[in-house]
């Protein structure tokens, strides 16, 4: 997969960009059955997303990426968050639930991984790209004739004649074109797309990734991808978070994190990506597995995984603090800071 | 040209299933008969008959063949609409029921309204709010009610309602001297058809509480299966997708969660219509209404045997007849189930 | 083909404490039965007897729920009919379970065009008006509470045939059954051995609940006629014969319908309890 995109601004690493959304100290806790406790799924997150960047959200499952990209949109009705989101000047989590309303699907959107799951079976998928519209009070033919504009931009072949066909009756690659569709159809300035590929071959996978990218250069849409593929992150992302227990552990553009990854856990990840020219059984896995959010170790959560681990590790718990032009949660960079 | 053929072979299918639930009740009526103790044919011809008389029924049913020759028989008068004589009324069984279904048809509507009336909003409240107070108040409620004899709940009522406060008239159908000419049967049309205002009016004063004693053991089971099954989309992915369009929760529930649930919802609402047809026996006799169900149960205090049976018979075509209606309907609403169901033969 | 789901083995079941619904409802159907058992033996004779110069007595100190229109206390005529009513509806249940069962292991362990007619002939069942057809049943068989305990075992059957025949079916296709069929154990053996004790399971949970439905249906049909006869102390034929005294002495109607309600919905909820129990995914629907 190639994908070419002219970068902004040749002269600087990382394009200085107004932010679109901020958000600090960004926590979700879910609440554990009806026994009134809850867990804390992310903890404490805070990053930007500039006017039209694209960023990558990695992280493996249980990490905490989708629950914070569904907290940007207040989504869960169950999760209770806390800090903040600004988009635009304006703390989302503050809203009432009526103005959130009005800012999903106009202001962010979001598209999501399995398509066929997140389309309703019984409606129309004409119905479905202009409900975003109808709800916001414009006519039925003036939404429908801008539904299926957005479903021709996104190459879905007759489009025309398939408005009135029911989801369960086209492809999954064209499901997912539906699913963007849905998303683009409000005229979004944030697309949250939350593994949008990951339920597809690997073909159709190439194809969709080439369709984000083309409709977010075309729009100057800012994206943010989540993801636990690095592999797919390198063409799409300007810019790369890893996520590791419900905390950003490392934020850099990506061209540096690829070059010279600081923290070890995106060490470890990088090195886990299978490359071409790889003897199949020298594959790399970080050992273990991410911990539990209810059993968390103390200090790093990272540490019991960690190959380079040392006696600070176990006992405090590191702040993401700005290394050169990236920041990076890890006692091994303390002071190294720019 | 391909989705014409799945259909007729599905509605071939379905009819198919329904003729040999017919069948069966057919069967099962003949073997009620057979297991009748004393002479059947003195049965059919009333206890008063002279001994000619009980020779003429037994030559016309042809009670000396053999049982098959009886059996072939009697399928045979079903077909033709002989479900027998009543020895009180001394008219046909089917002319008498014919006579009073509108009545009952009346209720019985009226009844499934009220049920989906009351249960689908509570339903969908209970759901989203999911161990709120209504849930929980409307969850206890639906224990209580489910658990109460109709026939009993009826009783109580009527003493609280009719007797004791006089919100509603105790018993009829229908006032002194409010009767509009009979046409349909059902006192409601009859009413609209004569114009006569104050009438409809009196006839629904007199069936809202037969109608809501019926609908509230029904409205239980809407109310549960309904909350269970919004419990389930409401969890689904595409309910988040239609909330990250911006959605109110109304319109969520209304235009994609309610489509999404109602499918157990209307399989059982039809088995209820068959089965509230049922229950008006137990109804309409406590508020002296006239229906199928009255004329089964006078039929059974009488001992009118062939009645009885006539009115099983009766009841139990009407109820497949219904459940038949309620599955081409379902067809016809879920895209899904139309997939599976064509798209299984449809190649 | 979809796979089977496989129900949780009994030790893998989380065991936790009772709450104080799941002991009310315990504690309440413990009490029926009680009831139900030694009831009859601690009535006064008296309930037996007509007493024409107390009918109708409200509630009071010595009739603590009044009197019927024959003098008798109706207290201890719902204490007497409890075993009347629950022992019908074991009786019932346990009779039309045993029919049930009989028809699910041979369609399940039988040749296809058997399965097949037996299923046909449970969905003509299924697809019929239970009740009706019971009360058809009981009204040919002239109306008493034998004829409608038999109209309603030979009625009820259908919902646990299809249930039981399709876990077994299920049961079947596990490697243990296979296994045991390659070691040359015959089919029948396998059947009662295996496949039979697999099942009961089922019918253990659905049997309270089954109870509960049993009991109003029980009462309906006395209350229609075709059931236990006056002077039964069953509580649909009090009601019935009560009838005419609601708006004069409504303790007569209210007092034995409170009784199947209760029952009714005790038997319900510990239906729900055993089966959110059994699966705890279902907590909360």
């Amino acid at each position: 997969m190639r994908i070419v995109h002219p970068m902004p601004d040749e002269s600087t690493a990382t394009p200085v960009r107004a932010p679109l959304v901020t958000v600090d100290r960004l926590t979700v806790d879910m609440p554990l059955g009806r026994s009134g406790s809850s867990v804390r799924i992310v903890d404490g997150v805070d990053f930007t997303i500039g006017v039209g960047e694209r960023v990558a959200l990695v992280g493996e499952s249980g990490s905490g990426k989708s629950l914070t990209a569904r907290a940007l949109m207040r989504l869960d009705r169950l999760a209770k968050l806390s800090g903040r989101v600004d988009f635009d000047g304006i703390d989302l989590l503050k809203l009432s639930d009526r103005d959130m309303g009005k800012l999903r699907g106009s202001s962010i959107a979001m598209v999501f991984q399995d398509p066929m799951s997140f389309l309703d079976p019984l409606m129309t998928i004409g119905d479905q790209v202009a409900e975003t519209l109808r709800i916001r009070g414009i006519g039925k033919a003036e939404a429908r004739k801008r539904a299926l504009a957005v479903l021709d931009e996104l190459g879905v072949d007759r489009a025309a004649e398939r408005l009135d066909a029911y989801p369960h009756e086209f492809s999954g690659g064209m499901r997912q074109r539906v699913v963007l569709a849905m998303a683009l159809v409000g005229e979004p300035r944030l697309l949250i797309a939350d593994e949008p590929t990951t339920a597809l071959d690997v073909r159709v996978q190439d194809q969709v990734l080439d369709l984000l990218d083309d409709v977010s250069t075309r729009r100057g849409l800012a994206v943010l991808f989540i993801t636990h593929d690095l592999g797919v992150v390198a063409g799409f992302a300007e810019r790369v978070m890893v996520m590791y227990s419900g905390r950003i552990v490392e934020d850099g553009d990506v061209a540096s994190v690829f070059a010279k990854p600081n923290h070890p856990y995106t060490q470890g990840l990088i090195k886990a990506v299978p490359r071409i020219d790889q003897d199949l059984n020298t594959l790399y896995a970080i050992p273990g597995a991410p911990p539990p959010p209810l059993a968390r170790p103390s200090g790093c959560p990272f540490h019991p995984r960690c190959d380079q681990r040392f006696d600070r590790c176990g006992k405090d718990l590191p702040a993401l603090l700005p290394v050169g032009l990236s920041r990076v949660a890890c006692h091994l960079l303390d002071g190294k800071g720019a | 040209m391909l989705a014409f053929r799945a259909y007729s072979w599905f509605l071939s299918r379905r009819l198919g299933l329904t003729l040999l639930t017919l069948w069966g009740l057919a069967s099962l009526v003949f073997l009620m008969i057979k297991l009748m103790p004393g002479d059947e044919a003195q049965m059919a011809a009333g206890a008063d008959a002279s001994a000619a008389q009980i020779e003429a029924v037994r030559e016309r049913l042809g009670l000396d063949a053999p049982v098959i020759m009886q059996y072939l028989g009697f399928l045979g008068r079903l077909l033709r609409g002989d479900l027998g004589t009543s020895i009180v009324t001394l008219q046909p069984v089917l002319a008498d029921l014919e006579k009073v279904l509108p009545s009952t048809l009346e209720l019985v509507v009226i009844a499934m309204l009220l049920n989906l009336a009351v249960a689908i909003p509570a339903g969908i409240v209970a759901a989203y709010r999911q161990g709120g107070v209504f849930d929980t108040t409307s969850r206890i409620t639906a224990v209580m009610l489910g658990g109460m004899p109709a026939f009993w709940l009826a009783l109580v009522l009527q003493y609280v309602l009719g007797s004791v406060w006089r919100v509603v008239p105790i018993s009829g159908q229908q006032g002194y001297g409010m009767n509009s000419p009979v046409v349909t049967g059902a006192p409601t049309l009859d009413a609209l058809i004569a114009g006569n205002f104050a009438g409809f009016f009196d006839t629904l004063h007199h069936i809202v509480l037969p109608a809501a004693v019926l609908a509230a053991l029904f409205a239980t089971q809407i109310f549960r299966t309904l909350r269970a099954a919004l419990l389930g989309v409401l969890r689904s992915d595409f309910i988040m997708a239609v909330r990250a369009k911006g959605a109110t929760a109304r319109h969520m529930l209304v235009r994609h969660a309610l489509p999404n649930s109602l499918n157990p919802v209307l399989t059982l609402s039809g088995a209820q219509a068959g089965a509230m047809i049922g229950s008006a026996v137990l109804v309409e006799t406590v508020f002296a209404r006239q229906g199928i169900g009255a004329y089964m149960f006078n039929a059974v205090a009488q001992k009118d045997a062939f009645a009885v049976l006539g009115s099983v018979m009766f009841i139990g075509t009407v109820v497949c007849l219904v459940n038949l209606i309620v599955d081409i309907l379902q067809l016809l609403v879920d895209p899904r189930i139309r997939a599976a169901q064509l798209g299984s033969q449809g190649q | 083909m979809t796979a089977p789901a496989i129900a949780q083995p009994a030790t893998a079941r989380r065991k936790e404490g009772f709450s104080t619904f799941e002991i009310f409802v315990f504690t309440l159907v413990i009490a029926l039965l009680t009831i139900a058992v030694f009831g009859p033996f601690l009535a006064p004779d008296s309930i037996y007897n007509s007493d024409i110069a107390n009918s109708l007595m409200p509630p009071s100190a010595t009739n603590w729920f009044g009197t019927d229109d024959q003098g008798r206390d109706v207290f201890w005529r719902l204490i007497v009919g409890a075993q009347t009513t629950l022992l019908s509806a074991f009786l019932v249940v346990t009779l039309y379970s045993l029919i049930g069962v009989t028809l699910a292991t041979v369609a399940a362990a039988g040749p296809r065009w058997l399965d097949e007619g037996l299923m046909r002939i449970t969905d003509i069942g299924l697809a019929l008006p239970g009740m009706i057809v019971a009360l058809g049943f009981a009204a040919a068989m002239g109306a008493s509470l034998r004829s409608a305990i038999i109209a309603m075992a030979i009625t009820g059957w259908p919902i646990t045939a299809r249930m039981l025949r399709g876990i077994m079916r299920q049961t079947m296709e596990q490697p243990f059954v296979a296994g045991a069929q390659v070691l040359g154990v015959s089919k029948w053996r396998l059947m009662t051995k295996h496949v039979l004790p697999n099942s009961l399971d089922v019918l253990i949970v659905k049997w309270a609940g089954d109870i509960g439905t049993t009991v109003l249906v029980l009462a309906s049909l006395s209350f229609i006629g075709v059931g236990a006869q006056p002077p039964s102390a069953e509580w649909g034929a009090t009601i019935a014969a009560a009838r005419g005294y609601v708006s004069t002495a409504w303790w007569t109607v209210v007092a034995p319908g409170a009784a199947v309600a209760i029952t009714s919905i005790a038997f319900g909820l510990l239906g729900d309890i055993i089966q959110v129990r059994r699966d705890p995914s279902l907590r909360g629907n």
